[in-house]
Formats: structure tokens, C-alpha cells, sequence
């Protein structure tokens, strides 16, 4: 192989390596620049599940969907991919169906698409404390974790007293979604930017 | 760097050798220069201290950014980390183009893919990218095939291969795929490299993801996650297997045929006869047979549907072609006795495979016994292959599987028929016995295979 070979391969795996890196990027902005932006509210966490490094762990209120009161699909198994349709709402988005294909859409409505990680027909009843016959889901949607500076992730896992903590998502057209804002009591605490 | 001193003695030594007839004469130059030839303890001591300098280079550069990470902006740090990446490419180009220093350019390369897949991982951090995290590997893997096929490097595809390994490992156990198929396209697109440059490293690491992946199939299916499995479906799968495996030995065997393969022949035999034996070994068991399981129930199996007959039927129609194939492409010679009957062993197995397709559970005991009889001839084959063909590696297989056997049948007949202090003084017994008869004859027989190639 002589030199000038050498270096149209080198040229080669840098440029096709680097192409692959950058559309990555390119992809999740694309993502946050066209998405139709939703407040999604949070959930408190699992207190089990511990503050790992420099990203926090968000749970959502539509992470866990009970599929009675909704509309659409009814039978998830586990790995399946579910859209969930949210309607935009004050001061967050509610879930309206749950749906196997992407449905069509009506005004004001973005359907974000997940990964089902439990299915089960059951729920345990804290107050009653029995099993009641409920179909239910646990989603994964992608948005579960957030990098944030080292130190500063706890405030925002454990909220103290009654301070908020919701998230702007972008959904875009195929459902995919990403975080362009955390906030704190309805004030952008971080924000997505591209560099 | 040679070992002056070795030479030095073999100099003076040699000529004595040479007198006393230890050594013909003429053969003491060609001694000698292989001798100088050769890396010594000094070189690889100096190689071993160049991988850990470089090894605390990097660990230092690296808790240098990790310390300042958060302080610096995402351009900065995409700078870093495409710098950083673009720098080790040039740098392995410099070293290939020197070819001075190829154990050094080797590393560079995988290096290079080492650093690909941090870059993957830390711009997902900086983006809070969180999608399905397997794909983050496979894009990995495929880095490192690329540059495995636009340099060519060996070492990029191992870490090319481990790395679809590791993808397809979390596809099957994190999120339950029966069957990752992608994988198998990955797995063929390494094939032509290994092929082209006999590269016998990549062809272990690739035969053994093969079988893994194999094995994660045959669990998932098993345990059945996604309860859309037939009932029967892991003895079939298992057939499946057997003939499959049966049909990449046979494809060994043919690459022994041309002079370019010739290399990757044993090594592929020996993978696809140990995946094709434990497959025939497990297909040996009533309880596999009969596929009574805490999920079907003590109904067993039913007979197989369309999809697994088809694909019995197309594993069996690839196995028979390859051997068709095999004896065309034999030098014109008489065919041996054994040869002849492993023919019409193949045929019986291949007949029993099919029949049991359309058999329920409860002829399970009378499929195992069938089974049992063959396996063992199979086994009885088999020693005939390795000592004619002088493989000692395919002997040992034969007698492992052949002490496996017996003593899963010693557990299966006497469990229950015999008291338990019983079962266990004459299992000892017969196993300290047959233990002593099967390694003298296995010794006996590698002999014979040594004295052979002596001749």
C-alpha cells in the first residue's frame, strides 16, 4: 500500500467515523429544533435507586400508564413500543391513548413513542392493600436520564419542600423525544443548546 | 534485539554438533540465522514497558480532561474528543506507512476503535442521548469492522467481533429477542476478511460469538419471554443446530480441499464438531425429547409447524449439498469403509430428525433411545475420522463426549432404581475404572496418531 493510498484510508475511517459522531448530534437536534414542545411532569424516584455520578434519573407520571381510562390499544407485552399520545394541557401534558402503530394526531396532541418494561394486568393498592385487576404499563421513553454538572443532581431527584420539578420535552413527528429544558418550579433550571 | 549470548553459544557448539553427526553438515548456518531471527525476553521486555508507558500516558490524559470535564464548553470537548481520535488515526497511518513498528501501528489502530466507541459514549453524555443503548455498541462494531476492511488490521476485527458479541448479548438478555438475527449478518460480513487473510485469532473469536450466540437463542426460546414460542420448539431448534453445526464441519472439511484455506480447516472442524456434539449430546435426553416443561405443562411437545419443518428441511438440504460437494471435490482415491457408514449414519439421523418432527411428546423415551444408539456410533465415527485424518483434538472430543454420556446414562438408569449410597460407591467405582480404560486407550490412540505422522 503506498503512501497516498494509505492516507485516501485514513481520510476514509476518519470521515466515516466522525460522519457517524456528528449524526448522532445531529440527529437529537434535529429532534429538539423541529419537536413540538410538552411539559412533562415528574414523579419521585425509586428512593432505592441511588443518584449514579453526574446525571439524575427522572421518572415521569406517564412512565407508569394505567391503560383502563385510556384510549386505543389494550394489549402491551413487555418490549413491545407504544406511542402515547399527550394532549398539551396547563400545566402539563396528559396521556389521552396508547396505541402499537403511530395514530393519527388532532390539534394539540403529540404521541411519544416508548419502550414497554413491564406489562402487568395487575396493581398492588397501597390503601386497600390487595391486588386489583388493572392493566397497566411501565414506558421507557429514552428521557430517563439527564447529564447536569457534578454535585447539582440531587436537588433535582430529591426536591426539598415544595419545590417542582417538570421537564420541556421536543417530541417530533415520529415520536422521538428529547429534553430541551429541566425546570425548577416552572423556571428553566438547565437548558439544551447545541454547543 | 537477539540474545547475543545464545547465539554466541550456539556459534561455538554448533560445529562440535556438527562432527559428532547431531547436526548434518551445512544445517549449522541455517541454525543459526533463525536464531537470530528470532525476538527474545529483551524485546518483548521492551515492548511490555512501551505498552505501559503508553498505558499511563493515556490514563494520565484521561483523568486530566475527566477533572476539567464539566468546566469546559460541549464545543471544547467535542474538539477533545475528535482531536484526540483523529490524532491516534494519523498517527497508526505514520507508523503503517513507517512499517518499522508494526506491533506499535497494530495498537495505534485499535486504539483508534477504543476511542470511537468512548467518543460514542461521552457524546451521548453531552447530549443526553438515552435511546436503545445496544445500538451504541453495534455502532462500535461497526467502527471497528470498518477499519478491520479499509486497513486491514486483525486486531480491529477481535475488538470488531467481541463487540457484536456484547451487542447482540444485550439484545438477547436485556430485551429478549428469540432470535437477534442482525447479528448472523454481522458475523458473515467478518467472514471474507478472515478468509482472505487466513486470520486464525479473528476466526476463534468468530466461531466462538457463533456459539454463543447460538446458546443465547437456545435460551431465550427455552425460557420463551415473549410466550410465542410452539411447545417442542427448543428440540427442534436443537435439531436445528445439529444439522447446522454438521454442515459448517463438513465446510471445514472442504476448505481443507484448496491450498489457500487450508489453514482455517481444523480450527472451523473443531468449533463445529464440539457446537454439533453437544447439540447431539442434548438431543440424547428423554426429557428434551419430550419437552414437559413448567410452562407447556405434562402434556409435552406437539409435532412441529410449518416454520420449524421448513427450516429442518433447509438445514438438512444445505447439509447434504456441502457433502455432495465434499466427495466431488475428493482426490480420486478409494473411499474408506468408515467414510461409507458415516454416509449411512448421516441418512439415519437425518431420517429420525425429520420423523420427529411430527411425533407428540409421549414418543419422547422411544426418540431418545434412537437417539442414544446413534450418538454413539456417532461417537464411534468419530474416533475412526480422527485417527484416519491424524486429528488428535477431534479424538479427545470423541472421549470426552463419550465419559459425558455414560455418565449422564449411569444418572438417568440408576437414580432411582438404586439406594443413594449405592448410586454414589458405584458411580465412583465405575468412574475411577472407566476413567483409567478411557485415558489409556485415548493415550494409546494419540500414540498411534504421533507414530503416524512420524512415518
Amino acid at each position: 500500500m503506498n503512501n497516498i493510498k494509505l492516507t485516501l484510508r485514513v481520510l476514509l475511517i476518519l470521515a466515516v467515523q466522525i460522519v457517524a459522531l456528528l449524526g448522532m448530534i445531529g440527529i437529537k437536534q434535529w429532534t429538539l429544533n423541529s419537536g413540538t414542545p410538552v411539559i412533562l411532569e415528574t414523579a419521585p424516584i425509586d428512593p432505592r435507586s441511588l443518584f449514579s455520578g453526574d446525571y439524575v434519573r427522572l421518572n415521569y407520571t406517564i412512565s407508569t400508564l394505567t391503560l383502563d381510562p385510556l384510549a386505543g390499544d389494550k394489549e402491551f407485552k413487555r418490549h413491545d413500543t407504544v406511542y402515547v399520545v399527550l394532549q398539551a394541557a396547563e400545566p402539563y401534558a396528559t396521556p389521552v391513548s396508547a396505541h402499537h402503530q403511530m395514530p393519527q394526531l388532532a390539534s394539540g396532541q403529540v404521541a411519544l413513542k416508548g419502550e414497554v418494561e413491564y406489562a402487568s394486568n395487575t396493581r398492588w393498592n397501597q390503601q386497600t392493600r390487595q391486588l386489583e385487576p388493572v392493566k397497566n404499563l411501565s414506558v421507557h421513553y429514552g428521557i430517563e436520564n439527564y447529564y447536569v454538572p457534578e454535585g447539582s443532581g440531587r436537588a433535582l431527584e430529591r426536591p426539598v419542600d415544595n419545590a417542582r420539578v417538570s421537564v420541556r420535552v421536543a417530541v417530533d413527528r415520529f415520536g422521538g423525544a428529547g429534553i430541551s429544558a429541566i425546570l425548577l418550579n416552572g423556571k428553566e433550571r438547565y437548558v439544551e443548546k447545541l454547543l | 534485539m537477539r540474545d547475543q549470548k545464545y547465539i554466541r553459544r550456539l556459534t561455538r557448539d554448533l560445529p562440535q554438533w556438527v562432527e559428532r553427526g547431531w547436526v548434518q553438515p551445512g544445517a549449522e548456518q541455517n541454525i543459526l540465522a533463525y536464531a537470530e531471527s528470532q525476538h527474545t525476553g529483551n524485546e518483548r521486555m521492551v515492548i511490555a514497558l512501551t505498552l505501559m508507558g503508553v498505558l499511563l500516558l493515556g490514563s494520565g490524559i484521561i483523568t486530566f480532561f475527566a477533572a476539567h470535564w464539566a468546566g469546559m464548553s460541549k464545543l471544547v470537548k467535542l474538539l477533545v474528543l475528535f482531536g484526540g481520535m483523529s490524532s491516534t488515526y494519523i498517527a497508526a497511518g505514520i507508523t503503517t506507512a513507517r512499517g518499522n513498528l508494526p506491533r506499535l501501528s497494530q495498537g495505534l489502530w485499535l486504539l483508534g476503535v477504543i476511542l470511537f466507541g468512548a467518543n460514542i459514549m461521552l457524546i451521548a453524555q453531552i447530549y443526553n442521548i438515552d435511546s436503545h443503548y445496544p445500538n451504541g455498541v453495534l455502532l462500535w462494531a461497526l467502527g471497528g469492522l470498518l477499519v478491520a476492511y479499509v486497513i486491514p488490521v486483525q486486531a480491529t476485527l477481535n475488538a470488531a467481533i467481541c463487540l457484536a458479541l456484547l451487542w447482540t448479548g444485550m439484545e438477547s438478555m436485556d430485551f429478549n429477542r428469540n432470535f437477534h438475527w442482525p447479528f448472523l449478518l454481522f458475523w458473515l460480513a467478518c467472514l471474507p476478511l478472515i478468509y482472505r487473510h487466513s486470520w486464525l485469532r479473528a476466526l476463534h473469536l468468530a466461531l466462538l460469538a457463533l456459539l454463543l450466540w447460538s446458546s443465547f437463542s437456545y435460551s431465550n426460546i427455552l425460557w420463551d419471554y415473549q410466550g410465542s414460542v410452539q411447545q417442542g420448539a427448543p428440540l427442534y431448534l436443537m435439531q436445528i443446530y445439529f444439522l447446522g453445526y454438521l454442515a459448517l464441519f463438513v465446510g471445514g472439511l472442504l476448505l481443507e480441499q484448496r491450498e489457500d484455506t487450508r489453514k482455517l480447516a481444523p480450527i472451523t472442524q473443531h468449533y463445529a464438531v464440539f457446537a454439533a456434539l453437544c447439540a447431539f449430546f442434548a438431543l440424547t435426553f428423554p426429557e428434551i425429547q419430550r419437552s414437559y416443561t413448567w410452562l407447556h405443562g405434562a402434556e409435552g411437545r406437539m409435532p412441529a409447524n410449518a416454520v420449524w419443518l421448513g427450516v429442518t428441511l433447509l438445514a438438512a438440504a444445505v447439509l447434504a449439498a456441502l457433502v455432495r460437494k465434499q466427495q466431488l471435490a475428493r482426490p480420486a482415491a478409494p473411499v474408506p469403509t468408515y467414510l461409507k457408514w458415516g454416509r449411512a449414519l448421516l441418512a439415519a439421523l437425518l431420517a429420525l430428525m425429520l420423523v420427529n418432527l411430527f411425533l407428540p411428546g409421549s414418543a419422547g423415551g422411544q426418540m431418545a433411545l434412537a437417539f442414544n444408539l446413534l450418538f454413539f456410533a456417532a461417537l464411534v465415527w468419530l474416533l475412526f475420522h480422527a485417527l484416519h485424518s491424524g486429528d488428535r483434538t477431534l479424538l479427545n472430543f470423541s472421549f470426552l463426549f463419550f465419559a459425558a454420556w455414560l455418565l449422564s446414562r449411569y444418572f438417568d438408569t440408576f437414580w432411582t432404581l438404586l439406594d443413594r449410597s449405592m448410586f454414589f460407591i458405584a458411580g465412583g467405582l465405575v468412574l475411577m475404572a472407566g476413567g483409567y480404560f478411557l485415558e489409556g486407550q485415548r493415550r494409546k490412540f494419540n500414540q498411534r496418531i504421533v507414530q503416524a505422522r512420524e512415518q
